[in-house]
């Protein structure tokens, strides 16, 4: 697994997309290699979330392909683009605050109709998240934000996905939770998954990436390995100096 | 004769019923944030098609209640369908807009397959009561608890435990996350709609069996009844709605044994407007929970409005200004005032849902303050009728602004509801404040038009006078909208926090507003008491603020020159294709539909 496979997992090839008048990205093109954890860091509003909205159906570019192993996502409904192996972990968790955390778990096998492999899995991310163990029928928006963070990632891999795309994972935690999010990402992706993520945090970011894209204003302005990234000027000055990017 | 224990039982059954209304409701509006007012008159469809199970094919009591549950939810299914899943990516006030007008397409098939008529529904149950404490219960009531509880039951299973449920929950919750689960939420909606629509049949079969009658009014009763439950339970939640409707049964209940039947309405409303202003989330919402968003924003769709150059709206003016003088019928004459009065209607409402966003449900009263004022200081007072019907227009516009302000701070859907409960209980007050408003009677006698001494009794006359005052309104209110005022108000519409956030007060922009189109729809109203010389509580409906509410969406929110070309239209139109009375209503009803999914910016286009 030293370098990508030809053939990418999931390829977005020069995406253009409006609110209205309003153009958010510029012939973005984001490949993600099978196996690897890719990251797209970016300032505010520079179009990261609607980047995870395009591949995941929820907004459609104007232009541009989105391929999920080999086979275009687009035109495809949300639900039908679930069904195809992606996860998410969206903006600020959104787990379903009234329901218990049990049931926000088995909503992400949702998919899936096998029922004593759900019930399995359901175990296994009681030993990945042995926090949730004590809550499972707690209400999940009594939950503190780490805690939401675990459902929403434990909610995700319940529909056994190729992929999980999440935005922002970190926001909003404490320094430990941060840290155990991170170490959890790596986990799942040594399982084989592969992950697409979305951070503002770019030094958290690169510790774990393979790849990284750098978004501003809706174009994407570097590229490459994260290594090669974490040592790259530029990006130093724009993300890991601690000042925002405009 | 009957104790505090009888008008309980009472408002509890009558609360069940309601209950079986407002649970479809607060599904629906849980999964897709939508007020449906086509629910009553599904419950309505589900009465006739009980009566034709029960009359006609004379099966039991329980198959009827099959037949009356599979047919309403079929109906609840092809409304899902067809009417509201094209609206999906559509204005947000578009899917709520075509619920009105599917109910009255609904109501209006129902009427002219059964006839205004009210029918007696039998219940099949024996007639006999048994004394329980110091009161009394039948069968019927018993079979109605039993349903209703059932249904609670069945329901409360359907949504803990199965797979739909659960999707059913967490759409209701975020719909986006849902999606990104896998679930399908045009199978959600179409569960939702056809469990409400089942429900709201099997209600309006009993209410029809507990009353032994049936007719068409049930309809628009229903859906009031069930969205008052509803909002007091807290929009979108189900077992809140099944408590706020036990307490509007009971509320209803007490009221009538303190003051009498004709009161039960004003206490339903009454409860509505205190819990909208107090408590818009509902009695149960925890302060935790973040309010059900409402339908905000934009509620117009964006469009180029039509330019018409200056001359051309001059040349309008004058044909219209001369018509008397050529050789034209009566007939044509006052259908032509007629449309007059609509359009001041439809400025004034074009003013206030297009303009400034308010979209009111209960215009109407504006008119009936105006001609209720006008009318008693001419007769009573002796007032001369000219300056009676300014008065009127005064009144409506202090009145109507007075009624409305308690809620300025609600948005989107919730002004609907409380302009549509404001219009009934004006209605009802003019029904029960007999000392001055002769109530049920009503007022006969009102002396004709008249300007400076003389009687205006020609049709000539009356054209030219309703025709003035019209163009004089537009033009004002076309002055109005060019000021830096009209950008306010415009700003305020688009996006009222950032309205704010640059410093406009809501509330005093949304009065002035709600001022100037009170004023014109005081006007319209008191020209029309002169008029028809009678009026009473029922002149002046819900049906025509959903006339004026067409109108004005045909012309193009806002638009002031499409308000009256609106009117002209709708009023004009059937007359030109002599469409029969009774399927005019019908004919609106699809005006709005189509003019909802295909021009929802009208003919002439949104400002
Ligand atoms: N639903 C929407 N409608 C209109 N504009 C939007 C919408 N969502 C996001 N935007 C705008 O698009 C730009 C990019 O937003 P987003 O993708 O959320 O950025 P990021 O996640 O990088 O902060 C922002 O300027 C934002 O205001
Ligand atoms: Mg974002």
């Amino acid at each position: 697994m030293t370098n990508a496979s030809p053939e990418p997992l999931l390829a977005l090839s020069n995406i253009n997309t409006f609110y209205g008048q309003a153009q958010v990205h510029f012939d973005l093109s984001i490949n993600v290699a099978r196996g690897h954890i890719v990251c797209l860091l970016g300032g505010n509003a520079s179009g990261k979330s609607t980047t995870m909205k395009i591949i995941l159906g929820l907004v459609k570019p104007r232009s541009g392909e989105v391929t999920f192993d080999g086979a275009s996502l687009i035109g495809l409904t949300t639900p039908q683009i679930v069904r195809r192996g992606i996860a998410s972990v969206p903006e600020a968790r959104r787990l379903f605050a009234d329901m218990s955390v049990r049931e926000n778990i088995l909503m992400g096998a949702f998919v899936r109709n096998d029922r004593e492999a759900i019930a399995q899995d359901l175990d296994k991310m009681l030993t990945l998240f042995p926090k949730l163990g004590q809550r499972l029928s707690q209400r999940a928006g009594s939950l503190s934000g780490g805690e939401q963070q675990m459902v929403a990632m434990a909610r995700a891999l319940m529909s056994r996905p190729r992929m999980i795309v999440m935005d922002e994972p970190t926001m909003g935690l404490s320094p430990l939770y941060v840290d155990r999010v991170l170490e959890l990402i790596r986990t799942i992706n040594q399982e084989g998954v592969s992950v697409f993520m979305v951070e503002q945090n770019a030094s958290l970011a690169l510790e774990i990436a393979h790849e990284a894209y750098v978004l501003q204003t809706g174009k994407i302005v570097l590229s490459g390995s994260a290594r090669a990234l974490k040592d790259d000027p530029r990006v130093r000055d724009a993300y890991l100096g601690g000042a925002e990017a405009a | 004769m009957s104790s505090w224990l009888d008008y309980t039982i009472n408002g509890l059954i009558v609360g069940n019923v309601y209950a079986l209304v407002a649970v479809g409701l607060a599904l629906i509006f849980g999964v897709s944030r939508l007020i449906n007012f086509a629910q009553g008159s599904i419950y309505l469809v589900g009465a006739y098609i009980g009566w034709v199970a029960v009359v006609q094919l004379h099966t039991p009591l329980p198959l009827t209640i099959i037949v009356v549950a599979v047919a309403a939810a079929l109906v609840g299914l092809i409304i899902e369908r067809f009417g509201l899943r094209p609206l999906q990516n559509s204005v947000r006030i578009a899917p709520l807009l075509a619920t009105i007008g599917i109910s009255f397409v609904l109501d209006q098939l129902v009427m002219l397959t059964f006839s205004p008529n009210p029918r007696a529904l039998p219940s099949q149950l024996p007639d006999v009561r048994f004394q329980v404490g110091g009161g009394t219960i039948g069968p019927l009531d018993l079979l109605i608890a039993g349903v209703g509880i059932t249904s609670a039951l069945l329901l409360f299973v359907f949504l803990r435990y199965s797979k739909l449920g659960w999707a059913v929950r967490a759409t209701a919750q975020d719909r986006d996350a849902a999606m990104q689960m896998g679930v399908d939420v045009n199978r959600v909606n179409q569960a939702v709609f056809g469990i409400a629509a089942a429900l709201g049949g099997v209600s309006g079969l009993l209410v029809g069996m507990y009353y032994n009658q049936i007719d068409t009014a049930m309809s628009l009763q229903a859906t009031l009844k069930g969205v008052v439950a509803e909002v007091v339970g807290g929009a979108g939640n189900v077992p809140g709605a099944v408590i706020g409707s036990l307490l509007l049964g009971l509320v209803e209940s007490y009221g009538v044994a303190v003051f009498g039947t004709s009161y039960r309405n004003l206490f339903a409303f009454l409860l509505l407007v205190v819990v909208l202003v107090l408590r818009p989330n509902g009695l149960f919402a925890s302060a935790r929970q973040a309010p059900p968003e409402p339908l905000t924003g934009t509620f117009i769709a964006p469009s180029r409005p039509v330019r018409i150059p200056r001359w051309a709206l001059l040349v309008a003016v004058g044909v219209f200004a001369v018509l008397p003088l050529l050789p034209v019928s009566f007939y044509v004459l006052q259908t032509l005032i007629n449309a007059w009065l609509l359009g001041m209607l439809a400025l004034s409402l074009t003013l206030v849902a297009g303009t400034i966003g308010q979209v009111s449900l209960g215009h109407a009263a504006l008119l009936a303050i105006g001609a209720y004022t006008s009318a008693l200081l001419s007769l009573t007072f002796a007032v001369p009728v000219g300056l009676a019907i300014i008065a009127g227009g005064l009144m409506s516009a202090a009145l109507g602004t007075a009624l409305i302000s308690p809620s300025f701070r609600l948005r989107g859907h919730y002004v609907s509801i409380a302009t549509l409960a404001i219009g009934e209980i004006v209605s009802l007050v003019i029904l029960n404040w007999e000392s001055v408003t002769r109530g049920p009677i009503g007022i006969s006698g009102i002396p004709p038009l008249s300007l400076f001494g003389y009687e205006l009794i020609s049709p000539t006359s009356i054209y030219w006078f309703s025709f003035a005052v019209m163009v004089v309104l537009a033009l004002l209110q076309a002055r109005l909208l060019s000021s830096h005022l009209g950008r306010s108000f415009r700003a305020i519409r688009d996006d009222d926090v950032a309205a704010r956030a640059y410093g406009l007060s809501l509330n005093r922009y949304k009065s002035l507003a709600f001022i100037f189109g009170g004023f014109a729809a005081g006007v319209s109203g008191g020209i029309a008491a002169h008029l028809y010389s009678y009026i009473n509580h029922e002149t002046f409906n819900t049906q025509q603020s959903i006339l004026a509410l067409t109108v004005v969406i045909l012309g193009g929110l806002g638009n002031v020159v499409g308000a009256i070309v609106g009117a002209v239209a709708l009023v004009g139109l059937p007359e030109v294709f002599r469409i029969a009375a009774e399927y005019r209503i019908l004919i609106y009803g699809i005006v709005l539909l189509l003019l909802v999914r295909f021009r929802p910016q009208g003919l002439l286009g949104t400002i």
